[in-house]
């Protein structure tokens, strides 16, 4: 069992607004916790490719990063890769980073310096074992950005994911931190389009989510464990970021969670938005609850949060 | 001054050259080097195109200069439309004041992307030059970039450091033409550029004497690793000290007020401060210059420079300004140097001295060397500003001023660049001059089709500011009061100069 704090998005006031809540669910949940003067914080949030407008405000990373420097004296480098499948054939650092500036994602705006994990190429970085014989991958090969700081949060926009089944904690906090040849080692033998009528078989996404899980311990390695997760149910979309699109949310906005424990994290966000789902929308993500089985079987956390509920 | 003891620095011998993992990283390395690649004059003196550093009307703002260059010496012709374009240009140390202002580099900015090409603007990180070095990390760099207004939004581009978030995101570049570097390595945001305009801040250069379009291609376009390679790090023998610091053996050790600074300044701790002096590991150096110029910029003697360091370094970098260019098609790319704030040291100086000369102008060419040539000619033979480091030293018009101020000819880059195919020394200079016409007066204006005042009229008709508080409340209007009451206030009792 692992505690989950989520804030909820009742009683609004002048003095419990959505940054207040976000603010305090970060105290209440301890995030800042073993921080110290002087760390540097990597602060993993989710871009958007070009065409998907459904991205987290740049208001709310605002928040997180403050709390981040407060608790260090230092901005933190908020940070993403670059994209693992580049819909538009753009995967340069510099169009990377027109698209994210074009959606406000500004080191102006963000509250630390934004910075693509691996470099111009997304390919800077380090090897980190996965800590265990019979790993499939071994290996990951982490971004510089964030295997460079001292501790990793990762600020997650939770949507569906036609892969992942959810894009959290686990999704983000794992594939997305690695260099992009890493990214593709992983993603080997599935498209991730699955609109364009190439929908990967069962069998090679059991592999892909096995290595995709097993990123999280080479990444939670590469900064020594120090790692807090925070998902944001706000926009939950049908489609992740990657796509350069995107329709309606299928739920309304819950809130935000919060945990050290990225299993745990993303079992929680789960209870809290399968209530709010159509039956079509809970049914695209039952299968995450495999996923989160064989999170907890490789020792990346618990399946069965303890939720706190903030209001 | 206090009398210090010295003793020798305690030397830990060098037993064997440093092996690193060369044979096996990146073996599969890409090595950029355009199949068509090559200097961009072949016959006669290179163009360059000036525009000189004063202005009485709309048309000759140095910045509406700057762009006008950028046509006559066809710069735009190095991209096509679509293509990448990096903007080279130096983001400047941690309270360094004399950089290139921010509308000089917007300014290509803007024209790049008007002949359709995707501009960012970019740098390489550093090697610790000092101990409180900005420009060593990706993330104090960007921090400086904002302090001195090089931002996204003041570009309207991305600013990106060019070798990634640790300076690591490089490839290697073989340079068989150079006369000491076989071999160097380049930021991947310049390598993978399709074309790149190069902005140089003409000023002077501690190590390589000048620092213009040359030393933004030979130290600004590498990447950690190219830097290294470029301070010729472990060439030779330790005791020669080309390959690694001199120590003078006049170190006081603990009794230098500064000995903890210099302790701290080495990232891999190759050095530490006895009682009266160093011990030092120089299999743990790398020649970043750190304890150097530390040890130099506290006023000390301790660990210092070889003579000869100096033309070798200067030799070194333009075949690592070569290795830069080979990443690109012949005529992919441009070059402009601001011989504006011409200072006696590098923009990776935390601060600024006087400058040497008053400001010259902008200098736009496709030919490496003949630009270089060009600037360092009109550098020398401009007037010496009055108390900054040239008129200390005596110097008149015409003497090659960097030689005199920092200690060996910039002549020594443009000649070595020459013979392994950075250009012609030869060059053909036109000055260029704006008319002033309507259509020029309006073509680099914020609005170029519309006058503001144009624009006011549609304001005022809607909302009369000005009509509305009539009539303001003042002094009564005297025609005498007028004429007389304001000479009682001039020192000169209103008498006419001259």
């Amino acid at each position: 069992m692992s505690n989950v704090f989520w804030v909820d998005l009742t009683r609004m006031s002048f003095d419990n607004s959505v940054a207040h809540k976000l603010s305090r669910l970060l105290r209440e949940s301890a995030a800042p916790a073993g921080l110290s003067d002087g760390m540097r914080v990597a602060l993993k949030v989710n871009t958007a490719e070009n065409g998907y407008e459904y991205g987290l405000r740049p208001s709310l990373v605002r928040v997180v990063a403050s709390a981040a420097q407060e608790a260090t004296g230092t901005q933190p480098t908020v940070c993403d890769g670059l994209k693992l499948v580049d819909y538009w054939n753009g995967a340069k650092g510099a169009s990377f980073l027109d698209v994210a500036r074009s959606k406000g994602y500004t080191a102006d705006t963000l509250g630390g310096g934004f910075v693509i994990n691996g470099g111009y190429s997304g390919d800077e970085g380090n090897l980190y074992t996965c800590g265990f014989p019979e790993s499939v991958l071994g290996g990951v090969e982490v971004g510089s950005a964030v295997c460079r700081s001292d501790a990793l949060w990762v600020l997650s926009h939770v949507t569906l994911h036609p892969l992942f089944g959810l894009a959290g904690a686990l999704w983000n906090g794992g594939f997305e931190c690695l260099v992009g040849r890493e990214r593709t080692r992983v993603l080997q033998g599935v498209n991730a389009y699955s609109f364009n009528g190439h929908g990967p078989s069962g069998e090679s996404l059991q592999i892909l989510r096995r290595r995709a899980l097993e990123s999280n311990l080479g990444v939670r390695f590469s900064v020594e464990g120090r790692v807090t997760y925070v998902n944001a149910l706000w926009d939950v979309t049908p489609q992740p970021e990657y796509f350069p699109f995107s329709e309606v949310p299928v739920a309304e906005n819950l809130g935000f969670l919060a945990s050290r424990d990225p299993v745990a994290l993303d079992a929680a966000s789960c209870s809290v938005l399968e209530p709010a789902l159509s039956a079509e929308g809970r049914e695209r993500i039952r299968e995450f609850h495999e996923v989160l089985r064989a999170a907890e079987s490789l020792g990346l956390g618990s399946a069965q949060p303890t939720i706190q509920r903030l209001s | 001054m206090a009398e210090h003891k010295y003793e020798p620095t305690k030397w830990n011998e060098l037993k064997q050259p440093v092996e690193g993992g060369k044979a096996t990283y990146q073996k599969k390395s890409w090595n950029p080097t355009q199949k068509k690649w090559g200097a961009y004059t072949e016959k006669g003196p290179g163009q360059v195109w000036f525009a000189e550093a004063n202005a009485t009307n709309w048309t000759e703002s140095m910045i509406c200069k700057t762009k006008d260059l950028f046509y006559e010496a066809k710069l735009n012709t190095c991209f096509d439309k679509n293509d990448e374009v990096a903007i080279k240009i130096h983001y400047g140390e941690y309270n360094r004041t004399a950089i290139l202002r921010p509308e000089y580099i917007a300014a290509i900015v803007e024209e790049v992307k008007a002949c359709g090409g995707h501009p960012y603007v970019v740098n390489d990180t550093t090697l610790s030059y000092h101990l409180y070095n900005n420009m060593a990390t990706s993330q104090y760099q960007q921090e400086g970039a904002i302090r001195h207004g090089y931002t996204d939004a003041t570009f309207g581009c991305p600013v990106i450091i060019a070798d990634g978030y640790s300076g690591e995101d490089d490839y290697r570049v073989e340079i068989p033409e150079g006369l000491i570097l076989k071999e160097t390595y380049i930021g991947r945001a310049v390598a993978e550029a399709d074309a790149m305009i190069v902005l140089g801040h003409a000023r002077g250069h501690s190590i390589t004497m000048y620092g213009g379009c040359t030393k933004q291609l030979g130290i600004g376009c590498q990447s950690k690793r190219g830097k290294y390679i470029t301070h010729l790090a472990h060439w030779g023998d330790p005791h020669d000290s080309i390959g690694w610091p001199k120590f003078t053996d006049k170190c006081p050790g603990k009794a230098c007020k500064f000995h903890q600074m210099c302790d701290d300044s080495c990232p891999h701790s190759a050095h530490k401060a006895l009682e009266h002096g160093k011990e030092w590991h120089p299999e743990k150096c790398r020649l970043c210059y750190s304890c150097q110029v530390t040890c130099l910029f506290s006023g000390m003697t301790g660990i210092t420079f070889e003579d000869n360091y100096f033309p070798n370094a200067m030799i070194a970098h333009a075949d690592a300004a070569l290795g830069a260019l080979k990443c690109f098609d012949k005529g992919k790319v441009g070059f402009i140097n601001c011989a504006i704030d011409v200072v006696p040291e590098c923009d990776c100086f935390p601060w600024a001295g006087k400058a040497v000369c008053p400001d010259i102008g902008i200098f736009a060419s496709k030919d490496l060397m003949a630009l270089e040539e060009a600037t360092l000619d009109a550098i020398d033979n401009a007037p010496i500003s009055p108390g900054s480091v040239a008129a200390e030293k005596g110097l008149k018009p015409g003497e090659d001023k960097f030689r005199a101020i920092n200690g060996f000819s910039p002549r020594i880059i443009t000649r070595s660049g020459e013979k392994i195919g950075l250009g012609t020394r030869e060059y053909s200079l036109t000055n260029y001059e704006p008319v002033l016409t309507p259509e020029n007066v309006a073509k680099w204006q914020i609005r170029p089709n519309k006058p503001t005042t144009v624009r006011l009229r549609a304001v005022f008709d809607k909302h009369d500011l000005t009509t509305e508080v009539m009539p303001f409340d003042r002094s009564q209007y005297s025609k005498k009061w007028v004429q007389e009451e304001w000479k009682t206030y001039d020192p000169y009792k209103g008498e006419k100069r001259g």
